[in-house]
Order: structure tokens, then sequence, then C-alpha cells
């Protein structure tokens, strides 16, 4: 475990000294900023169409900062050898991905542990309220998500050479499932045997990541999601993570180095 | 462990001494990806031990097999057939790697730690306590010069400074066994020069090295025993003075006989 | 040749260059002034009815079926009836069952529940969505009646309605509907009948001219226009034209009757025989 948690903690510390974090959130913040100032109709509490923005750019941001962070580690280990001096530790290759995994997963919850204050304090701006559990629960949840999107792009880099096309094909399957997911199964009820089977048979095979976008719930201020609903979602994404990282694991373990 | 049995190659003497490293029968290929050519052997049926202590050079031309031999000991590649162990202990354990220090040829480390993080990071994997790890923190920067650069990210670092933060991560958990590649390459005369008294000094306290090199000048006067590598077949295995003595040459031009090299008139 | 000559040439040819190209993108963006048009060119339209139909979900709290539902045989087309009607506000719930456990578990994760917001002040959320329609597609009037509609009706901000009403009316001159709820705003808002009654006339003259010929001409909203002033003449006592105008409502309305009643009534007012 201290292996484990010595590899995250430099993932973690890649994060906060690279500037990209820094600029997705001030972009963030500016664009967010930007939408707040419009004037519409003289109404200055009008607010879920800025939390709705403020999320869609957390939500896109989230995804970047994952993917990118996680697509560049194993290559760049392998690019500027650092790689080599490691698993000439007392490292085997499962505590190796098992650190990247956490490093990574963790790195990104910190981002969006800010993300999401600055989302409070701009809904707090107009509502007045604090709806923290609400909150916390869409941030849970996303988090996971990005935990499977995080172990995808492991295994993703392990498997494609570079790192760009990794991110690439990442973030479009991410950015596909959480915007076609929750669908395949009516498509596949408009097509005829065998392709209904087999779209609906990838449809339950498919990590379902829209199921943790909870932002249509804290938009429209909703109730609480019931917490055996939220317990379940955690397995679900951890089921995932560990398949992703057990696969990654599989390809990775007897790969040659040199 | 005291070296226990013969092995069938003649060019491996008698053990005598306790063994830091042995490799038995030890053949690599790699899928070659030219065309009409199926396998690559890499290192053909090596036998070697190196003894506690020793200073070992591990000498070859480019392809010559050193590479896939350390890349063997150091678990990065699995052997075809064969063995390899270091303290006893066969390399694809992982607890193999515990008493030894590594140091690779032209790494760039994690350029966004300061030296002290990344050797902060390296004892965390050896799982040393954080109070014994700030003392050989202290040393191993002290040992490698690097004390006054110790706060100062690695990307404002010289390359020479590089290679000797290297070392220090080699080091950081006082090992038995140093495998050093090319631990000089690159490098200008000062920074040669130190990592030369590096090594006698590590030698002084007991410790083995064994390290791959093309400056034959350099091994010639650190090494204890060498092995020259030439297509994956081990040519010779010696003590640098039984060698000189028994050629009555240099051991750059013992190594250029050994590998076939005649000079064009 | 002086070094400086070919430079300055050059300088003078891009500086034509680009005084040309600006007056080409003004010509080209003259059409809406919008940056939308400029950045999205043509397809601004397509997000113009997404931006329309996300302003119906903030109606609908967040829930709204996907073009995946609708396209089912269960799924309704409530939803598009009721933009087209520009009256979200009134129709009925439809139930999809669940097809499977993925679908059962995710309704737990996003607005499922069809409920349309509750508070008074909760209307203003959909604003920010027509307002973007508009500027997506200044050309598409729903989102300059509808959003007129709640900034009068349920935000008493009958000035910003007048205002953005007049910005719709700028970009489409003829549209009866937006001169229909301009009427309605100034006979039900700011009672200044003269205006209403003008405006609400001028509605009806350019929908006789626009829809009067087409086989299937908009008569819902003719019906409208006729049916508020009708009932503009009737409250300020004109009662033969607010007659005149009920007999032309009966022709098109879809409850003849009701329009009769009214007739009757107002004959019975006037003295005259059936």
């Amino acid at each position: 475990m201290n292996t484990i948690w010595a590899l995250a903690k430099v993932v973690v510390l890649e994060m906060v000294r690279r500037k990209d974090f820094y600029v997705l959130f001030i972009l963030t913040v500016l664009l967010t900023a930007t939408a707040g100032s419009v004037n519409l109709f003289n109404d200055r509490s009008i607010v879920r169409y800025l939390k709705e923005i403020c999320l869609l750019l957390i939500w896109a941001c989230g995804l970047v900062i994952a993917i990118t962070c996680t697509a560049r580690q194993i290559p760049a280990e392998r690019e500027s050898r650092t790689i080599f001096p490691l698993l000439a530790k007392p490292v085997t290759r499962g505590q190796f991905l098992l650190g990247k995994f956490f490093g990574c997963w963790l790195a990104t919850g910190l981002a969006l542990l800010l993300f999401y204050i600055f989302f409070g304090l701009v809904s707090a701006s107009r509502d007045h309220e604090w709806p923290v559990l609400n909150y916390l629960q869409a941030a849970w949840l996303h988090w996971l998500m990005l935990g499977i999107v995080v172990a995808f792009t492991l295994l993703g880099s392990i498997v494609f050479a570079a790192p760009s096309s990794n991110g690439t094909i990442c973030f479009v399957s991410a950015a596909g499932i959480l915007v076609l997911g929750r669908h395949l199964n009516k498509v596949a009820l408009s097509l005829a045997e065998p392709l209904q089977s087999l779209l609906y048979a990838f449809y339950f095979a498919l990590p379902h990541l829209e199921l943790f976008d909870a932002r249509g719930l804290i938009i429209h201020g909703s109730e609480l999601i019931r917490w055996d609903m939220i317990a379940l979602a955690t397995l679900y994404a951890a089921a995932y993570a560990a398949f992703f990282l057990f696969a990654a694991w599989l390809v990775f373990r007897r790969r040659p180095l040199n | 462990m005291i070296w226990a049995g013969a092995f069938p190659s003649p060019l491996c003497p008698k053990p005598t001494v306790e063994t830091t490293l042995s490799i038995e029968n030890l053949r690599v290929e790699y899928r070659s990806r030219d065309l009409g050519e199926t396998t690559k052997i890499a290192v053909h049926d090596l036998n070697l031990k190196v003894g506690l202590g020793e200073v070992f050079g591990f000498l070859g031309p480019n392809g010559a097999g050193k590479t896939s031999t350390m890349n063997v000991l150091l678990g990065f590649v699995p052997p075809t057939s064969g063995t390899a162990r270091i303290f006893g202990v066969d390399v694809r354990e992982p607890i193999a790697r515990q008493r030894i220090g590594y140091l690779p040829e032209q790494t760039y480390y994690y350029k966004f730690l300061t030296a002290e993080e990344l050797l902060r990071f390296y004892a965390g994997i050896f799982q040393i306590p954080s109070k014994e790890t700030e003392q050989r923190i202290d040393g191993v920067l002290k040992l490698v010069e690097l004390d006054h650069a110790r706060k100062r990210q690695i990307k404002t670092y010289s390359k020479g400074m590089q290679q000797r933060v290297g070392l220090a991560q080699a080091l950081i958990n006082n090992p038995d066994l140093l495998i050093l590649d090319e631990p000089t390459s690159g490098l200008d005369p000062i920074g040669r020069m130190k990592v030369r008294e590096i090594i006698q000094r590590l030698k002084g306290e007991g410790k083995t090295v064994f390290f791959s090199s093309h400056e034959l000048g350099e091994v010639e006067t650190v090494c204890d025993r060498v092995a020259i590598l030439h297509q994956g077949e081990l040519k010779t295995e010696g003590s640098v003075n039984d060698l000189l003595k028994e050629h009555s040459s240099n051991l750059e031009q013992i190594f250029l006989k050994l590998i076939g090299y005649s000079p064009q008139p | 040749m002086h070094p400086a000559l070919p430079i300055a040439l050059a300088l003078a040819t891009a500086l034509a260059a680009g005084g040309r190209l600006l007056l080409w993108q003004q010509s080209r963006t003259q059409d809406t002034g919008s940056v939308f048009a400029l950045l999205l060119g043509e397809s601004r339209r397509a997000f113009a009815a997404q931006v329309f139909l996300k302003a119906d979900a903030y109606f609908h709290r967040g829930f709204y079926p996907s073009v995946f539902d609708l396209a089912l045989p269960d799924g309704k087309t409530h939803m598009a009836k009721e933009t087209e009607s520009h009256n979200p506000h009134e129709h009925t719930q439809p139930q999809h069952p669940n097809r499977d456990w993925i679908e059962t578990f995710g309704r737990n994760f996003y607005p499922s529940e069809h409920r349309h917001i509750e508070r008074l002040g909760e209307a203003r959320e959909i604003l920010p969505w027509l307002r973007l329609a508009a500027e997506l597609d200044p050309h598409r009037v729903d989102p300059y009646t509808v959003a007129a509609y709640w900034l009068r009706e349920r935000l008493n901000k009958v000035n910003e309605a007048e205002a953005f009403l007049r910005e719709g009316l700028r970009a489409n001159p003829d549209s009866y509907e937006i001169l229909g709820e301009l009427g309605r705003l100034y006979a039900e808002n700011q009672r200044d009948v003269p205006r209403a009654r003008a405006v609400q006339e001028l509605a009806i003259a350019k929908w006789i001219r626009q829809e009067a010929s087409k086989p299937s001409p908009d008569v819902l909203a003719y019906a409208q226009i006729l049916g508020q002033l009708a009932a503009l003449e009737e409250s300020t006592g004109n009662l033969d034209r607010a007659l005149a105008h009920f007999t032309r409502l009966k022709r098109v309305s879809p409850a003849p009757d009701t329009v009769q009643k009214r007739i009757d009534e107002l004959q019975a007012k006037l003295g005259q025989p059936r």
C-alpha cells in the first residue's frame, strides 16, 4: 500500500505543478463569469442556466483533466525512462498500475473539489442556498465516473503507443457514452435481428457513464438521491474500474520494457 | 550465499567467494520485425557470477547483449530460458530488487520534483521509515554533491547533475548491489571523475558494483573483474589484472581483439 | 527601386484586401448582426431549435424525453405539439415503462418525473434559453412570444416583454404571432386600447396576407388574435365590432358553439334579432 501511495503522490504533485489544471479552472471561472454578467430581462436572480453552464464546463474539464493526466502517465515514464529505475525497485507491475490509477483518480478528485466549491459559490451567489448534501452526491458520482474513465484510459495507454491517439479515443468514447449510452436500448429496439441483440449486448456491456450524471437534479433543485442508489452506483463504478485495471494488468504484466 | 555446484561453461571459474549475482544458461530472444527472420537471439546461453564486494565491468560493443542481460536482471524482460538470481532470489520475484540500486542510462527524472522529493518518493517505495529517509537523503545528496541544489526542481539541473541525482536514487536504499548502465555516458571529464570516485567509495564500503561501459580506460581503472560480450556470447571473463597479463596488452586492445575488430591499414 | 516601396505596396494591398473582406463579412452578417451567425452559419437554426427545447425542459424541471424516446411507438410527441402551440403548460404526461434494469436504475440520477415548475418565480429560469434561441435564430418567432408571455403573466415584467417583442418584430416585421402577442400585452397589461386594437388589426391583416391562401393555414393563431380583438372590443363597449370579430371567429374556431353563445349574448345586448 505504501508503494501505491508513494506512486500516487507523485502523480498528484505533477498535476498540482503543471499548468493545465489552472488554465482549465481559470477558463471555467471566466466563461461562467461571462455567462453570469449577461443582462437577462433585468432579472439578477436567474440562476439555473448559470448552474447548467458552470456544470457543463466542469464536466468537460473533468474529462480533459482525467484523460490527459492518465493518458500521459505510462508513455511519459517510458519516454523519460523513469520507468526503469522505478521497476528496478521492489515494485510489481500491478502496484505500478494501481499507483498510477489512484494518483490520477485522486488528482482529478482534488480538481473536482475545487471546481465544485466554485460551483457552490456561483450557485449561492444567486440562490442563497447551500444544498451541500446534494452537491456532495453529485460530486461523488462525478468522481466515480471519472474513476472508470481513468481506468480505461490507463488500459488505453498500454494498448496505444501515442498518448494523443489514446486521449482522443478515450475522450470520444467517454463523450459518446455520456450522450448516447442511455438511448442505445431504444435504438436497438428499432433494429432487426441479429443487430438488435448485438446492440443490446453492447448496451449491457459498456460502462454507463451517464448514470453518474446528476447535473439535472442539482440544477433543478430536486430531492436527494437515495443513498442505497448511491451505494449501488459506487459498486457499479468499482466493478468497471476493477475490470479495466485487471485488463490493463493482464496486458502490462508480461510486456517487455526494452 | 555460498556458491554451490559448478556451471557447465568452461568460462566460469570455480566459485570461491559469496555470490551477489548469478546467471545460468541465460538465453534471451526477441521476436524480430525483419522480414524472413522470426527471432533474434540477444543473449546466447550466458553464465556469469559476480562475487560480493566486486566491481564488475560488463563490456561489449553496441548490440552485444549487455542491455538485454541487464533487463533480465532487473525484471524488465523475461528470460527465454535459463535463470538469473540476485542474492539467491530469482529476478522474476520483485523482492529480488529490494537490495539493489539501478542507474539507467540517460534518464530524465520527474522534472517537476526537487531532488529531495524524488529521493523521498523512492525511499517510500522501499518503505524506509521517515526519520531514516531524511538521514539517507542528506547522506546521498552529500555523496553526489547535490546538497546545495536539493530544493530545486530537477528541470533546472544540468546533465551532470541529473546523472548524479540518478546515482543518488540508486543509493537511497543503501543497496548491496549496484547495477549501473553507462554511468559516465555524456558526462564531462570532471563528472566522470566524480562518478569514478563514488564507485571507489562504494567499493570501499563493501558494495558490489555491476556496470556496463564503453569507457575501457575507466573500466581498467575501476573494475576488479570484467566480462566481454559479443553478439550475445561471452567471449571472456576474468580479473582485469589476469587479462592484462595473459594478453600483454591494455584492455582496449584485448576488447578489440576479442570482438574480431581489425583496423584498416 | 527603394526597398521600402515593395513593403509599402504589400501593406497597401493587405489593407485594401482586409477592408474588402470586412465589408464582405458585414454584408454577410447583416442578416442578424449576431456573432452566432458568423460562428455557426446556418447551423445556428438547429442550435436554436435545441435551445428552445431546453427551455421546455426547464419548464418541466429538467425532464424531457429524448428524440429516441419520441421515435419509439410508445413515445408521445406531446412536447413537440406543445412547442408548436407555444403553450408549454397544458399537456398530459407520458409514462414509458422501464425497459431494463439499467434504465430503471438510471432514473434515480436524472429528472425522470414529468413535473412542471411550481413556484411563481421559477418561470424566470426558462428565459435565458428563450433569449439564446432568439439570438441564435432571430427569425424564429416562438422564443419571443413564449418569453413575452412568461414575462408579463408570471414575472410582472411588462416593459421587458414589450421590448423583447419589439426586438422580435424588428427581425420579423411580418409576424402576426408577435403582433398578436404585442396587442395582447397592450390590452391586458397596459390597458392601451387604441394601440392594442391597431396592433391586433395589423396582425389580422398580416395573417390574411400570408396564410389565407395557403392550403392549411395557421387558423389557431388567427382564432386567437380574433378572439382577443373581439374581447377587447366587447370590453370597451364597441359591441358592433366585437360582433363582427366573433362572427369571423366562429368560422375558424375549433369550438364554434361556444363562439355562437357569445354572439347570441352580444346580439341580445344590441337588441338585434337572431
